[in-house]
């Protein structure tokens, strides 16, 4: 797993790649938690993951639950066809904002 | 004088002789008659006309006794009226003497004889002058009795040779009578056993078909009779799991055989949807108190084999107790019955169900039979009992099932008798060894229902899931399985094996190991997640509510979501947890 931020105008754009999973969750979670510290907006681009499990998801839903007590923005991009699996068997597709590229996501944000 | 004697005695001796010859030539015609004759009816319409003009008088009738001795019907008469299916008591009247005294009655007046009674006279407005009767009967059997009424030629009185002649016919009659009655019974004794046949091959087709040497259930059923009160049957889940039973309705016979065909489609019915033995019985019982009738009942083993782990689900209702044998040290084990049999009263374990007894094979084998095994006798004469059924069983160990079956069952068919009750046996079989192969063993048998693709033992550690899940999706991949179930699949044991990493061992400690097991069993993939921890409550291992988003807790939601079934089943050495992920393929 990699995890790459890229901040511009106060826009954080994350780069997820590889397995989320039991073993790499806890520094995802870290980095998005630090991103949101920092960022008012921020976007994760999943177009790398290969296999996201429970704990990479719920990572993501703390993330953005803990944007929305704070009235940050929390959205992802380019999710995975592995990734969109698991959102929607966990029904958590609708709760994400989710965008086809990073560049829909920054146009959304303005 | 003499001369004159002489003279006037040949022609008298001629016309005695002639009469004589013409009642011969009656009797013959007659007897030859009844002979051929197929029905009551024909036989004495046609005997009863002939007989009438030849003594020459006016009427006829032929009665026989019914059923309880009580009544004789006229079944069949010759004359002006029709008295057809009239009854009269059998012991009134001339022709009730004719029967009750064995004899012939000759009654010249029936107006100066007492027992007269004229009540069919009464009926049918004909005028009774004279009767002649004769008993029908072979040896100590009354049948009934033939009476001819009013002479009318000659003098108009009834002779002594009228008396002899029918006496005689009445006798053919007899014989004619009792030969009709007993083709009937042959007749009737044959549709009877044709539709017994019948009914025993529509019970062989009950029957479960053997299923193979691999299969691990085979079972035999040997009548006693044609048709058979014992059952067993052998239902295969789309789980992989095996639904068994076993039963013996009391009684013999076709009312036996139809209660036996009532319980086994109840049970075949009932156990696609049942989740454990005891339940089942239970319903079963319900419905049999129901409409069961004379007090009949059946008693009955019912169990649920589950081939991949050897675990064994099993609810006893009476039935003799099967023996569990460990094939190492030819222990035999008693599995006693722990509820009373079926059919008999209702609800009688409460709504819970009849009570289960889980347990593990581990390794060994279980046979379960009826007391046509315990109660029959050996060559050597003497009853096999329970000791005698345990060294059959030890003698024919080592064969392969169907084998065992055939000469345990032969050993107790003496060919000079019959069995005493219907014998069933059940042999169930513990196919499941995956739990003792060396670490990654892929083996591969094309002919076998159940494939071992893959063991991994290693850690319980986080690092070790990437390792896992490529394990999957190679094993996967080995089963031709496509992507997209190759996935879902991989998350699933992903998640399994988190559960095990994060709730089974302390934390605190260094983790233990987990064994995970592919077995493709037919149309589908088994995966056994197993950990060497403290029993986990199932209970506690629960999907939350989607609806409440939150971090954590979906990883029950998701294996539920991309597998067919997942649950904990009992271990096979009772040790730790195991959980059972079962996907179609």
């Amino acid at each position: 797993m990699t995890l790459e931020v890229k901040e511009t105008d106060g826009t954080a754009i994350v780069s997820l790649s590889g397995d989320v999973d039991l073993q790499t969750s806890p520094s995802v979670r870290q980095g998005l938690l630090d991103c949101l510290e920092t960022s008012q907006r921020v976007v994760v681009d999943m177009s790398g993951v290969s296999y996201i499990d429970s704990s990479g998801v719920a990572s993501l839903v703390e993330a953005f639950q803990i944007s929305r007590k704070e009235g940050s923005t929390f959205v992802l991009a380019n999710v995975s066809p592995a990734a969109l699996r698991v959102f929607s068997l966990a029904r958590l597709d609708k709760v994400f904002t989710i965008h086809e590229s990073v560049e829909d996501a920054a146009a959304a944000l303005g | 004088m003499d001369m004159t004697q002489s003279r006037s005695a040949a022609p008298l001796l001629e016309k005695v002789e002639q009469k004589f010859r013409s009642h011969l030539n009656l009797v013959a015609a007659l007897t030859r008659d009844f002979a051929a004759a197929t029905d009551y009816e024909d036989m004495a319409a046609a005997g009863l006309e002939q007989v009438t003009n030849y003594v020459g008088a006016e009427a006829s009738s032929l009665f026989l006794l019914d059923e309880t001795g009580k009544e004789l019907i006229c079944v069949a008469c010759y004359g002006p009226v029709n008295i057809t299916s009239l009854r009269v008591p059998a012991d009134s009247g001339i022709v009730g003497r004719s029967v009750q005294q064995q004899k012939g009655q000759m009654v010249r007046d029936v107006s100066l004889d007492a027992d007269f009674g004229g009540a069919v006279d009464a009926q049918t407005g004909f005028k009774t002058k004279s009767i002649l009767a004769a008993p029908l009967s072979i040896g100590d059997e009354h049948l009934g009795s033939i009476e001819i009424i009013n002479k009318n030629t000659d003098d108009g009185l009834f002779h002594d040779s009228d008396l002899t002649l029918l006496e005689t016919l009445s006798s053919a009659a007899a014989l004619a009578l009792h030969n009709l009655r007993l083709t009937q019974q042959v007749v009737q004794q044959e549709r009877a056993s044709r539709e017994v046949e019948l009914a025993a091959e529509i019970q062989r087709n009950l029957l479960p078909v053997q299923k193979g040497q691999k299969f691990p259930i085979h079972g035999v059923n040997i009548p006693a009779r044609s048709v058979s009160g014992d059952f067993y049957d052998i239902l295969p889940m789309s789980d992989g799991r095996i639904w068994f039973n076993i039963g013996d309705v009391s009684g013999k016979g076709m009312n036996a055989a139809l209660l036996m065909a009532k319980t086994t489609s109840l049970f075949r019915c009932l156990a696609k949807s049942a989740t454990h033995p005891g339940q089942l019985l239970h319903i079963i019982n319900n419905e049999l108190c129901e409409t069961n009738s004379h007090g009949m009942f059946v008693t009955m083993i019912g169990g649920l084999l589950d081939p991949a782990t050897g675990h064994v689900a099993m609810s006893n209702a009476g039935h003799e107790p099967p023996l569990l044998l460990d094939l190492k040290s030819h222990e035999f084990k008693e599995m006693p019955a722990e509820a009373p049999p079926l059919g008999i009263t209702p609800n009688i374990a409460g709504s819970g169900g009849f009570p289960n007894t889980e347990f593990d094979m581990c390794g060994g084998s279980l046979y379960i039979f009826t007391d046509g095994l315990t109660e029959a006798r050996t060559f050597g004469g003497s009853i096999v009992g329970n000791d005698g059924a345990r060294s059959l069983i030890l003698e024919h160990l080592e064969q392969p099932a169907e084998k065992q079956l055939r000469n345990i069952t032969a050993a107790v068919r003496l060919p000079s008798k019959p069995l005493h009750d219907d014998l069933t046996l059940l042999i169930v079989q513990d196919c499941s060894k995956g739990f003792h192969k060396p670490p990654i063993t892929v083996t591969r048998d094309p002919m076998q229902q159940i494939q071992k693709i893959l063991h991994l033992r290693l850690p319980a550690r986080a690092d070790r899931l990437k390792l896992i899940r490529a394990a999957v999706k190679e094993a996967a991949e080995y089963c031709l399985c496509d992507s997209d179930w190759t996935r879902d699949l991989t998350l699933a044991v992903d998640e399994a094996s988190q559960n095990v990493i994060r709730h089974a061992y302390d934390s605190s400690k260094e983790p233990g190991d987990i064994c995970i097991d592919f077995i493709k069993e037919g149309e589908q993939m088994v995966v056994h997640i197993m950990d060497f921890a403290d029993r986990v409550d199932p209970e506690k291992v629960k999907g939350r509510d989607l609806e409440d988003i939150r971090p954590g807790g979906l990883g029950v939601h998701l294996i539920n979501s991309v597998t067919d079934d997942a649950r904990f089943v009992t271990p096979p050495t009772g040790v730790g947890n195991l959980f059972k992920l079962t996907k179609r393929l």
